[in-house]
């Protein structure tokens, strides 16, 4: 691990006092991990991300004008212009590989840096990993609260969590009374992994604070073969918004369920998931008119700053999809680590450490919504405002909060 | 609990119980035959489903029309995997029972590993077919129309399949060659191409399943997994060796899994099936209908 | 019991003890971590197969629920750990015992079921168990239990970094399961078995002593099993419902046996030397590509050894050696 670190080190330094003619004949590369599931259950997911994280590493090594961090010039200029090396690694979900992966990428593949998971129980053990050999870890796009809170030095997200996002909602619901719609009564609907759990557990304990009345909370088997039963029980609710926190295969079979049991909600809340999927409104989009999701991303940011379409149209190019929630968390987790590498001048975990911790991104250089980039002595960017997203003629509008709507919100969603 | 709501889903778990017999019916099929249990069943229902989906996407084939087609590919594909694999199982000296469950098994992985490969990991769905989406309304209770479908053709199927058992000279031989395959030989009947026929006949069946089921459920490479343990479940409660056992298991499956959720949570639901199938081969350690 | 089965397993002995020296041996060499984690897995399946051929290879009783097993060892060593701060060496001894308890309770009314029938009660027990663990809030439910790390403690049992102690233990639980087996084949039990096997009939005759030893087996398999589920909760310091109790786990208990030599001595132990570095490999260095080109690479070798070699690969030893007895 020392000898290449030294030669990236021994680079950088040469090419630093050498001046810009050896920089650019500087050819060192940096490696970053990636860990995502490539194979099983979720690959799809996996494969969508191996494209988002390409793309990034394409912006960062390519010359682009873009007014993102690294961007403009080739590679990293800190490191004399050395190129992000992507080092993929499956952890097929199970966090025994999350965790063994991890350790090959770092003692092999000398990665500097990792960047994650998807599933939030491999990031559990991903981050310890990262922890014991003082390897910076982004968890790009999982949303257990629980992550941050472990006290954990190397750990860093710059997305909101669960309970962020599912505050979002709430305040959307109080905004909605204060205008005079009528909201008392919620329906949980989550499966039973830790992605489910988290989310319910968030919700419900909100729905308390807020005096709202929860009165169905299914919690059912992910992949289910069926779920009429779950559904039934929904219907009978016939809750004022039903609060659904699932994948995609389980977010299609829901809705085709309901149309199938003649159940119209009066309004979906969903904990993004399957409902940011293309998969899922390609399968069922004519029964989700004016759906409302929570995000971390909405492409109607493209009007206000351009670079977001023109980096949207490279990732299409790559993957034939628009970036959604998971795959912008996905581009940006990876952006932000490649900057703080950069600040750090070096190869090392605890200075990129230290870059990261000073890291203060302001929200207009991402192509996020966020107010910034910045994080607290826990690892968490509390500045990542999520959005509420409305699915209206095939696409997604942001809907609140204000200052980044673009429209105002149907509801009830079926009027 | 309103009546209403234990009637609609009473008549939702027959509903899908009936679905349940028919994605097992394959399994009986050539369980009975000859003593194989197919660990690969729930990927031929795979398989069958994205044949229903890219004749539909590439062919517009509504996918009612498609089943027969999907029936018959299906039908030549088991053919040939008993032709490559199970015809070989069959012949290990050592530790059958076990040849069989893994080589079933590996299979199953290799043919998710090239679905992957072939299809990509992404969500299929079937959208905008004849009868997807449509749902039948009986005094507020509600019928969608594919499982309707689905389960008239279960019965149709078993109904079909104890004919050409009893009545047909196939059936017959297929019945001779499972009791004794030595003797068959004798009489001039090759005893590989009435097990692969059997093999054919058992996927066909799974192949009209995954035809209806790609109507209302997603379709990716790991969908077999869902259905796979409900379909062993349904044949071994049945009994191993009556096609008429997996018939009668599907229903109760389907009725013990929604009358479980009236009562426990849903996430528990399962659970119920399992307890149910654990209680009757306690009792009836040869399920409801065996013969072995 | 002639000489030559006396013979016989003087000769394994050996050979177990000097393989196990050679062994202890390798970390010298291997530095390596990513390399000694896959050594380390390798020991851990080779106990865990060891422990599953004992109930399956040798009893007949193919289980694929040994899964339950595996998650119970993890969970009461985590659970009494995380909750009661009880020491995972006294957890580990407490999840063996509760395992072996369950595993005869189960066993009394499933050892009457046969053949397929067995197998899917067998998988089913440890999918309502799984189930039941999801929902069981006090347990962590779905969200599993994070076992804190804090430093290099033998006494906890736990190490930030190094894969010594892990790779020590393992190994040590490997030639546990290994001795057990080996002493069990001489054994009135291990005669009883191969009675039954090589004559139905006897099964008749034995009938009640045959049904307790089955019992007696499935306790020790549990025990060794759930054991070796605690060890697996201490190396990864993560459990979840998912990733312990897992459908996937019976099988993966269950495959090096198979491939190796089902019912065998060594068959276990040559199945997981193979099997678990290839399945490492392969998901390493093709997986990436998230193409599935591993899954079929490793489905085709299960196919295609099962088939091939029905025995298992020791037969392939026996046939070099001439013995026929060794692939028994």
């Amino acid at each position: 691990m020392t000898i290449s670190r030294r030669n990236v080190l021994l680079g950088a330094t040469a090419a630093a006092a050498l001046g810009p003619i050896a920089a650019r004949a500087q050819t060192s590369e940096v490696a970053i991990g990636v860990i995502y599931p490539l194979s099983g259950s979720s690959a799809a997911i996996g494969v969508d991300a191996q494209h988002a994280f390409n793309t990034a590493a394409d912006i960062i090594n390519k010359n682009y004008d873009f007014a993102l961090p690294l961007a403009k010039g080739e590679g990293l200029s800190g490191l004399g212009g050395a190129k992000v090396k992507l080092v993929f690694a499956d952890h097929q979900a199970d966090p025994q590989k999350g965790r063994a992966e991890t350790e090959r990428l770092i003692t092999q593949e000398k990665v500097c840096a990792v960047v994650g998971t998807y599933q939030s129980a491999v990031a559990v053990t991903v981050s310890q990993t990262c922890e014991r050999y003082g390897v910076p870890f982004i968890s790009a796009d999982n949303s257990s609260p629980s992550l941050h809170r472990r006290g954990l030095k190397y750990y860093f997200r710059a997305s909101p969590h669960d309970e962020m996002f599912s505050a979002a909602m709430f305040d959307f619901f109080d905004a909605m009374k204060k205008k005079g719609q009528k909201i008392e009564t919620l329906a949980l609907f989550h499966e039973d992994t830790i992605f489910g759990t988290d989310s319910a557990n968030a919700q419900t304990k909100l729905a308390a604070e807020r005096g709202y009345k929860i009165v169905a909370d299914i919690k059912y088997r992910a992949n289910s073969p069926s779920l009429t039963a779950e559904v039934q029980q929904l219907k009978a609710a016939n809750a004022d918004v039903l609060m659904p926190s699932s994948y995609t295969t389980d977010s299609i079979l829901l809705v085709k369920t309901m149309a199938e049991l003649g159940y119209k909600p009066k309004n979906i809340m969903a904990q993004d998931a399957g409902f940011s999927e293309k998969a899922t409104y390609d399968a069922v989009g004519d029964k989700l008119e004016g759906v409302i999701s929570r995000g971390s991303f909405s492409l109607d940011l493209a009007q206000k700053r351009p670079m977001v379409g023109l980096i949207n149209e490279m990732y299409r190019a790559k993957s034939g999809k628009d970036f959604n929630d998971y795959t912008s968390r996905q581009f940006m987790g990876l952006i932000i680590m490649a900057d703080a590498v950069n600040r750090a001048k070096s190869t090392d975990g605890e200075k990129i450490r230290e870059a990261l911790v000073a890291t203060d991104m302001p929200g207009d250089v991402t192509i996020m919504p966020w107010r910034r980039v910045k994080f607290d002595e826990m690892g968490q960017n509390n500045f990542a405002d999520p959005v509420l997203l409305q699915y209206s003629a095939k696409n997604f509008v942001t809907i609140f909060p204000e200052q980044a709507a673009v429209s105002e919100a149907i509801w009830p969603m079926n009027s | 609990m309103t009546a209403e709501t234990i009637i609609q889903s009473l008549a939702s778990g027959l509903l899908m119980g009936l679905l349940y017999g028919l994605i097992a019916a394959g399994l009986a099929l050539i369980f009975g035959l000859m003593d194989v249990v197919n660990f690969a069943h729930g990927e031929f229902l795979m398989i069958a489903m994205y044949a229903t989906f890219f004749l539909f996407a590439f062919f517009a084939i509504d996918p009612l029309l498609a089943a027969p087609l999907v029936a018959a590919a299906l039908f030549v594909f088991g053919a040939v995997v008993y032709l490559l694999v199970v015809r070989f199982a069959m012949r290990a000296k050592a530790n059958a029972g076990m040849v069989q469950i893994f080589s079933t098994f590996g299979l199953a992985i290799v043919m998710r590993g090239l679905a992957q490969f072939f299809f990509t990991p992404d969500y299929r769905s079937v959208t905008n077919s004849w009868v997807g989406g449509k749902t039948i309304s009986i005094a507020g209770i509600y019928l969608p129309e594919p499982q309707l479908i689905g389960a008239m053709l279960s019965i149709a199927a078993f109904v079909a399949l104890y004919f050409f058992i009893n009545r047909t000279d196939f059936g017959r031989a297929l019945e001779a060659t499972r009791e004794d395959a030595g003797a068959v030989a004798l009489v001039g009947i090759d005893k590989n191409r009435v097990f692969a026929l059997g093999w054919g006949l058992g996927a066909a069946l799974v192949g009209l399943a995954g035809a209806i089921m790609a109507i209302f459920f997603y379709i990716y490479p790991d969908v077999g997994a869902s259905f796979a343990l409900i379909a062993y479940v349904t044949v071994a409660l049945g009994g191993f060796g009556s096609v008429f056992g997996a018939f009668a298991g599907g229903i109760i499956v389907g009725l013990v899994e929604a009358s479980t959720a009236l009562i426990l949570p849903p996430s528990l639901k399962s659970v119920g099936i399992y307890a149910v199938y654990l209680l009757v081969v306690f009792i009836r350690p040869r399920g409801l209908f065996g013969s072995m | 019991m002639d000489t030559q089965f006396a013979q016989r397993r003087r000769r394994d002995l050996i050979m177990a003890a000097c393989l196990a020296v050679v062994a202890a041996l390798v970390p010298l060499f291997v530095k390596d971590v990513y390399v000694q984690n896959i050594m380390v897995l390798t020991l851990m399946y080779a106990a865990l197969s060891q422990s599953w051929n004992i109930l399956s290879g040798y009893c007949g009783q193919i289980s694929l629920g040994h899964a339950l097993y595996f998650g119970l060892g993890a969970y009461t060593t985590a659970l009494l750990f995380t909750k009661f701060g009880v020491l995972p060496w006294f957890g580990m001894l407490a999840g063996g015992a509760i395992s072996a308890v369950i595993a005869m309770a189960l066993g009394y009314p499933c050892f009457r079921l046969r053949g397929h029938y067995f197998v899917i009660a067998t998988i089913v027990i440890a999918e309502i168990a799984l189930v039941l663990i999801q929902n069981w809030d006090w347990a962590g439910a779905a969200l599993g239990i994070d076992i804190p790390v804090r430093g290099d403690s033998w006494l906890k049992f736990q190490f930030t970094r190094s894969k010594l102690p892990y790779f020590y233990f393992a190994l040590a639980l490997a030639c546990i399961a290994w001795f057990v087996t080996w002493w069990l084949e001489d054994s009135k039990w291990g005669y009883w078995w191969r009675a039954v096997k090589d004559n139905p009939d006897a099964a008749e005759s034995l009938g009640v002593v045959v049904f307790n030893s089955k019992m007696g087996a499935a306790a020790v398999s549990a025990f060794l099993v759930a054991v070796g589920g605690s060890f697996y909760a201490q190396f990864v310091s993560y459990i979840d419902p998912e990733s312990v109790m897992g459908f996937q786990f019976s099988l993966l208990m269950a495959l090096p046996a198979v491939l190796g030599g089902i019912g065998t001595l060594w068959g276990p132990v040559l199945g997981a030397v193979i099997l678990i570095p290839l399945t490492e490999l392969t998901r390493s260095f093709i997986g990436g590509s998230g193409r599935g080109v591993d899954l079929i690479v490793y489905g085709a070798l299960i196919v295609v050894i099962s088939l091939a070699l029905p025995r298992g690969l020791v037969s392939v030893f026996s046939m070099l050696t001439g013995r026929k007895e060794a692939a028994r």
